[in-house]
C-alpha cells in the first residue's frame, strides 16, 4: 500500500490527490450522520428555497466576533422567495448542538449534531429545497446512497464479468459459446430501456431498502456484460502466453492458473475499467431517481435531489444551489477518471 | 543404472482437423539417472515437440498417435490431467528457452518458487534459500519481479523453479539460446553441477552440436522428426551419415548438402528420411523400410547400412 501510494504520487501528482480526495469523500459520505447540521428529513417549512446562509464575523455595528454567527431570516417576498436577515439577534455557530433524535450509522441514537445554530435561525450551507430541507445535509446523505450503490454495483458486475469472461476465454468451446451469446443478448438492448423495463418488473411501492438493493442489482446486471466480453478477449490472448505453459509445467491446475495467473494479468485493464465505470453507476442511479423509479423521497440521493429541479426552469433560476448535486456527480466523475487513467500504469509491475 | 525416462515408438502428429502432419516418428529414447542427454537437431526437427510430449503439454493441435512414454516406471502416455499435475514439477520439470516470457510478470521470484514447490510449507523457507544459493542467486532477489532481472538471472530463477522439488528428470529446452556466450557457459556449468549433485536424468535440448559434444554424456541426433542416432561422444566416432556431416567428418562437398534447400521427402515411400541428401546412399538398400536399432543399451542408429555393419 505504501509503495502503491509512492508510485501513484510519482506517476502524477494530480492522480495522487484524486485518490485521496475520493477516499476522503467516501469517508465523509459514509459518516454523513456525524457531519451534517440537520437530519435529511428535517423541514423548515417557513424557509423554502432559502439561499445559502451568510456566515458573519462582523456584526451590523462593525464589531468583529471570533465565533462566526448567522442571523435569522424571514421571507420578504413569497412570490420571488427573497429573504431578509434580522439583525437584532446574533446566532453564533455552535458545535454539538441538540436537534431531532436520529440514528447514527443505523445503530446509535443521538440528538447531537456536529454543528448548528439555535432555532429559529438555520444554517444552510448550500441553501434549502422546496420543503425547506438543508441541501448540504441531503447531499452528504445522498452521497452515501449514490456512492455506495456505485461501489457495490461495480463490485458485483466486476465479479460477474471476471467469472464469465474468465471461464469463457479460458475453457473456450461450448462454455464460451453459451456465455458469450448470453452476454450478446444482454448487450443488444439499449441499456437505459433495459434498466427501465427491469425496474418495471417490480412493484412501485417497495420500501426504500428494497429499492436500494434493486437498483444495485439492476445496474450491475446491466454493467457486467461489456466487462465480461473484454475480459474474455484478454484471457484468450493471455492464455497463449508462455508463462501459462510454464505454470502448467509446474503442475498447477487449470483453476489455479486461471485465478492466479490469467485473471491478475487482466487487472491492469479491469481496474481501470472499474474506476471509469463507477461514474456510469452514479449516473444510472441518478437517471432512475430522476424518473422517480429510484430512491424515493424523503430519502435523498444525488439523482432525486437533481430531479426536484426537472421541468421547473424557474426553480433553477431562483435556486441554482439545487444543481449542486450535479456538481458533486461531476467532481466524483472527474476524479475517478483521473485515478483510473493513472492506475493502469501504477498497477503494472513493468512500469515500476 | 536406473532408467528414469523411456520412450518407445513415439509418434506425434499435428492436425488441422482434416489432415495429419507427422511431427515425431517412431522416437526411441531412454534416459538414465545422472546422465546429461543432449538432443541435437535443426529447427523443426521436433526437439521441442518431444520435450512437450514428455511433459504431456502438447498444444491442442498435436496428438500422440502411438508409442509409450514411461516416466520413472509409470506410463504416462494416456494418464489424465489430474495425475499428470502431480507428476509435473515433482518427477519431471522443464526449463524453457526464453526465460523472460516464461515468468509471470506479476509474480516476484518468491511467489514463483512458492508455486513451484509441492512439499510441506514448513520446509519451503529453508529450501528456497538453499535452491537459490544452488543456482547462484542471492536471497535478496526474492522480492524482485521478472522484468527487474537480467536474462541470466531469469534463467537461473527458472532453473531454481525446476530444481526445487528435486525431480528425477529435468528437461532443458534450449535454455541458453537467448543468452550471450559467457552467460551460456555459466548456465551450462550450473546445469552440469546440478546434474552431478542431485543426480537427475537431464535432457538437454540444443541446436549447437559443439555445446552438446562438450557437455553431453550421450547425444541424440534428430532429423525431421526421426531420431537418427544416439551415441556417446567419448566412445569413438558416430556412424550415421547425417551426424558425420554435422561433425565435419565428411569432406567439404557433403557439408554443402545441408546448406542447400531441404529436398522434399516423399512420406508415402518407405525410404530413409535422409535418403535425398545422403552421400552414402545405395538405392537398392536404402529404399527399404528401416527402424531405429539399438546397438547396445545406450547407443543406436537408424540407418540400414550401418545397422548391418554394426551387426557384423
Amino acid at each position: 500500500m505504501k509503495n502503491f501510494l509512492r508510485r501513484l504520487r510519482k506517476h502524477s501528482r494530480i492522480s495522487y490527490y484524486s485518490f485521496w480526495f475520493l477516499i476522503v469523500f467516501y469517508f465523509v459520505s459514509f459518516f454523513a450522520d456525524l457531519l451534517v447540521p440537520y437530519h435529511f428529513d428535517e423541514q423548515f417549512r417557513n424557509k423554502p428555497y432559502h439561499p445559502p446562509t451568510k456566515i458573519h464575523f462582523v456584526d451590523n455595528e462593525g464589531k468583529f466576533h471570533i465565533r462566526p454567527f448567522v442571523y435569522n431570516t424571514s421571507m420578504d417576498d413569497p412570490v420571488f422567495r427573497t429573504y431578509r436577515e434580522d439583525y437584532s439577534i446574533r446566532y453564533p455557530v455552535k458545535f454539538f448542538v441538540d436537534g431531532h433524535e436520529r440514528k447514527v450509522l443505523f445503530v446509535f441514537k443521538t440528538k447531537k449534531y456536529l454543528f448548528g445554530v439555535d432555532r429559529p435561525a438555520g444554517i444552510f450551507l448550500f441553501g434549502t429545497d422546496t420543503y425547506g430541507r438543508d441541501i448540504f445535509s441531503r447531499l452528504l446523505y445522498g452521497g452515501r446512497i449514490s456512492l455506495s450503490i456505485s461501489m457495490i454495483g461495480v463490485l458485483i458486475s466486476f465479479v460477474l464479468g471476471m467469472i464469465t469472461g474468465g471461464f469463457a476465454g479460458y475453457f473456450g468451446g461450448i462454455t464460451d459459446q453459451i456465455l458469450m451469446r448470453m452476454v450478446e443478448i444482454l448487450m443488444v438492448f439499449p441499456s437505459f430501456y433495459l434498466m427501465l423495463s427491469l425496474r418495471a418488473m417490480f412493484p412501485l411501492n417497495l420500501s426504500s431498502i428494497q429499492v436500494y438493493f434493486l437498483i444495485v442489482l439492476i445496474l450491475s446486471l446491466i454493467g457486467w456484460a461489456g466487462l465480461a466480453r473484454i475480459i474474455r478477449g484478454m484471457v484468450l490472448s493471455i492464455k497463449e502466453e508462455d508463462y501459462v505453459l510454464a505454470a502448467r509445467s509446474l503442475g498447477l491446475s487449470h483453476w489455479k492458473i486461471l485465478v492466479f495467473h490469467i485473471l491478475p494479468n487482466t487487472f491492469s485493464y479491469t481496474i481501470t475499467a472499474i474506476t471509469i465505470s463507477v461514474p456510469g453507476y452514479i449516473i444510472g442511479e441518478s437517471a432512475l431517481s430522476l424518473l422517480g423509479l429510484g430512491i424515493q423521497e424523503p430519502y435523498p440521493s444525488w439523482g432525486n435531489i437533481l430531479s426536484s429541479t426537472v421541468g421547473n426552469l424557474k426553480v433553477i433560476g431562483d435556486a441554482p444551489w439545487l444543481l449542486l448535486a450535479g456538481a458533486f456527480i461531476f467532481i466524483i466523475l472527474i476524479n475517478f477518471n483521473i485515478l483510473g487513467d493513472a492506475l493502469r500504469n501504477v498497477l503494472d509491475p513493468k512500469n515500476w | 543404472m536406473e532408467q528414469v525416462l523411456e520412450i518407445k515408438n513415439l509418434c506425434v502428429v499435428r492436425t488441422d482437423g482434416v489432415k495429419f502432419f507427422p511431427v515425431l516418428n517412431d522416437i526411441e529414447l531412454s534416459i538414465y539417472r545422472g546422465e546429461m542427454f543432449c538432443l541435437v537437431g535443426e529447427s523443426g526437427s521436433g526437439k521441442t515437440t518431444l520435450a512437450l510430449s514428455i511433459m504431456r503439454l502438447l498444444p491442442k493441435s498435436f496428438r500422440i498417435l502411438s508409442g509409450k512414454i514411461i516416466l520413472c516406471k509409470k506410463e504416462i502416455t494416456d494418464t489424465n490431467e489430474n495425475i499428470l499435475r502431480r507428476l509435473r514439477g515433482n518427477l519431471v520439470s522443464i526449463i524453457f528457452q526464453d526465460p523472460g516470457a516464461y515468468l509471470d510478470p506479476l509474480f516476484n521470484v518468491d511467489k514463483h518458487l512458492q508455486e513451484s514447490f509441492h512439499g510441506k510449507q514448513e520446509e519451503f523457507h529453508e529450501l528456497k534459500i538453499k535452491t537459490l544459493k544452488e543456482v547462484g542467486l542471492e536471497p535478496e532477489i526474492l522480492s524482485s519481479y521478472p522484468h527487474q532481472l537480467s536474462g541470466g538471472q531469469q534463467q537461473r530463477v527458472l532453473i531454481a523453479m525446476a530444481l526445487i522439488n528435486n525431480p528425477s528428470v529435468i528437461i532443458a529446452d534450449e535454455p541458453t539460446t537467448a543468452l550471450d556466450v559467457l552467460t551460456t557457459r555459466q548456465i551450462i556449468r550450473l546445469l552440469d553441477r546440478i546434474r552431478a549433485k542431485y543426480n537427475p536424468g537431464m535432457l538437454f535440448i540444443t541446436h549447437d552440436l559443439n555445446l552438446a559434444l562438450d557437455t553431453g554424456t550421450r547425444i541424440g541426433i534428430m532429423y525431421r522428426g526421426y531420431m537418427v542416432e544416439v551415441f556417446r561422444p567419448q566412445e569413438g566416432k558416430p556412424l550415421h551419415p547425417y551426424t558425420r556431416i554435422l561433425m565435419g567428418y565428411s569432406d567439404e562437398k557433403s557439408s554443402d548438402i545441408l546448406s542447400n534447400e531441404t529436398p522434399q521427402h516423399d512420406r508415402k515411400t518407405e525410404k530413409c528420411v535422409f535418403f535425398e541428401r545422403c552421400p552414402e546412399k545405395e538405392e537398392a538398400i536404402c529404399a527399404r523400410k528401416i527402424g531405429f536399432t539399438w546397438r547396445n543399451e545406450t547407443t543406436g542408429i537408424r540407418c540400414i547400412k550401418h545397422e548391418r555393419n554394426s551387426q557384423v
